[in-house]
C-alpha cells in the first residue's frame, strides 16, 4: 500500500476550502434548525483506518449516532455526521420530536442538508463535480464501531474533521470525510495547482 | 494606505492580498495569522483597514475586533469569513466591523469592497 502524506501547504489549502464549504453548509443547517452554530478549525489528517478508530477511544458517550453519505466522482469517498445519543436526545427536544423513528428522520435529513451542502461546495471550491447516494444511518455502540461497513473500505484515508456545535441547544456532532487512495492522489495534484496559481 | 490582512490560511492571505494588489498596487500591505499577531501590528502600524477572519487558532476575530478598535477607532474592520450565518454577521456589525463578506474575496469582491469602503 502506498504511504501518502499531504504537505504543510496543501494541507493549509485543504483546511481553507473546507472552511469555506464548512462555512456554507453550517449556515443552511443553522437556518433548517434556527439556532446558530459556532465554527471550529477543521483539522485535516492523513490516517489509517486503524489509526483513525484509534482516535474513538477518547470519545466519553457510548451510545452513537452514525450516518454516512457516499459521493462519487473525480473526488469520491464518504462523508459522516456523528452525533451522541445525549446531543440526539437535545436535536429532538429541539424540534419537538417525540418518537424514535421521527428522530432517526431528523438525523438523516440533517446529515443529507449537512454533508452534500459540504461536499458540494468543497467540490466546487475544486473545480470538479461529485454525485451523491442516499444517507444511511446506523446506532453504535463504541465498542462495535469498527465493525461498521464505512471502516472496512478504506485502509488510509484523509480525514477532514470538523466539529458541530450548537451551544444553546447542546448539539455536538463531528464531521468526517473520508476519501480513497486514487482521490488522495487527485486531491494532492489539484491542490497544489490551486497554490500555483496565487503565487 | 496601510492594510492588514489577518487569517491563519496561508491560501486565503495570499488570494487576498493578490486582489488587493491588483487594485491598490501601491497598498502596504502587513500580514498576521491569528488576532493576537494583529493586535502587535496594529499597535505598530496603525493600519487603516483591517481585513479579519473569524475562526483562527489563539485569538478569534470576535475578541480581535474590539481590541483593534480600542487601539484606533477610525480603522476601517472588513470581516472576512466562511461563517455566513446571519447571526454571525449581526453580531460582528454590532462589534464595529464595516462589513462582512463571505470567503474566499475574487477580484469582483475586492472592487465591491474598496468602492463601499
Amino acid at each position: 500500500m502506498r504511504q501518502y502524506e499531504l504537505t504543510e501547504d496543501e494541507k493549509d489549502v485543504l483546511q481553507e476550502l473546507m472552511n469555506v464549504a464548512y462555512g456554507n453548509a453550517t449556515a443552511v443547517v443553522a437556518d433548517m434548525l434556527d439556532a446558530f452554530a459556532s465554527l471550529s478549525i477543521p483539522n485535516i489528517r492523513v490516517l489509517t483506518t486503524h489509526e483513525l478508530l484509534s482516535t474513538f477511544t477518547q470519545l466519553k458517550a457510548q451510545s452513537y449516532f452514525f450516518a454516512t453519505q457516499a459521493f462519487s466522482g473525480e473526488f469520491s469517498g464518504e462523508s459522516a455526521f456523528f452525533i451522541d445519543q445525549e446531543s440526539a436526545n437535545n436535536l429532538a427536544k429541539h424540534l419537538e420530536l417525540d418518537n424514535a423513528e421521527d428522530l432517526d428522520d431528523a438525523i438523516l435529513e440533517l446529515t443529507n442538508v449537512l454533508t452534500s451542502s459540504l461536499t458540494t461546495k468543497l467540490s466546487q471550491e475544486m473545480d470538479t463535480e461529485v454525485s451523491f447516494s442516499l444517507p444511511s444511518l446506523s446506532r453504535v455502540s463504541l465498542n462495535n464501531i469498527q465493525k461498521t461497513p464505512t471502516f472496512q473500505h478504506y485502509s488510509q484515508v484523509i480525514v477532514i474533521d470538523t466539529d458541530l456545535n450548537f451551544q444553546d441547544q447542546k448539539i455536538h456532532g463531528k464531521i468526517f470525510i473520508l476519501t480513497k487512495d486514487e482521490s488522495i492522489q487527485w486531491l494532492k495534484t489539484k491542490l497544489n495547482s490551486i497554490l500555483e496559481l496565487l503565487i | 494606505m496601510k492594510y492588514l490582512v489577518v487569517d491563519d490560511s496561508k491560501l486565503a492571505r495570499l488570494s487576498l492580498v493578490k486582489s488587493l494588489k491588483s487594485q491598490v498596487p501601491d497598498a502596504e500591505i502587513f500580514q498576521a495569522t491569528n488576532g493576537q499577531e494583529a493586535v502587535e501590528i496594529m499597535l505598530q502600524e496603525k493600519t487603516e483597514i483591517i481585513f479579519l477572519d473569524l475562526t483562527m487558532p489563539i485569538m478569534d476575530g470576535y475578541e480581535t475586533l474590539p481590541k483593534l478598535l480600542e487601539i484606533d477607532s477610525k480603522a476601517k474592520i472588513i470581516v472576512v469569513s466562511a461563517d455566513v450565518q446571519t447571526k454571525a454577521k449581526e453580531k460582528v456589525i454590532a462589534l464595529g466591523a464595516q462589513l462582512h463578506m463571505q470567503k474566499p474575496i475574487n477580484l469582483d469582491k475586492m472592487k465591491e469592497i474598496l468602492e463601499i469602503i
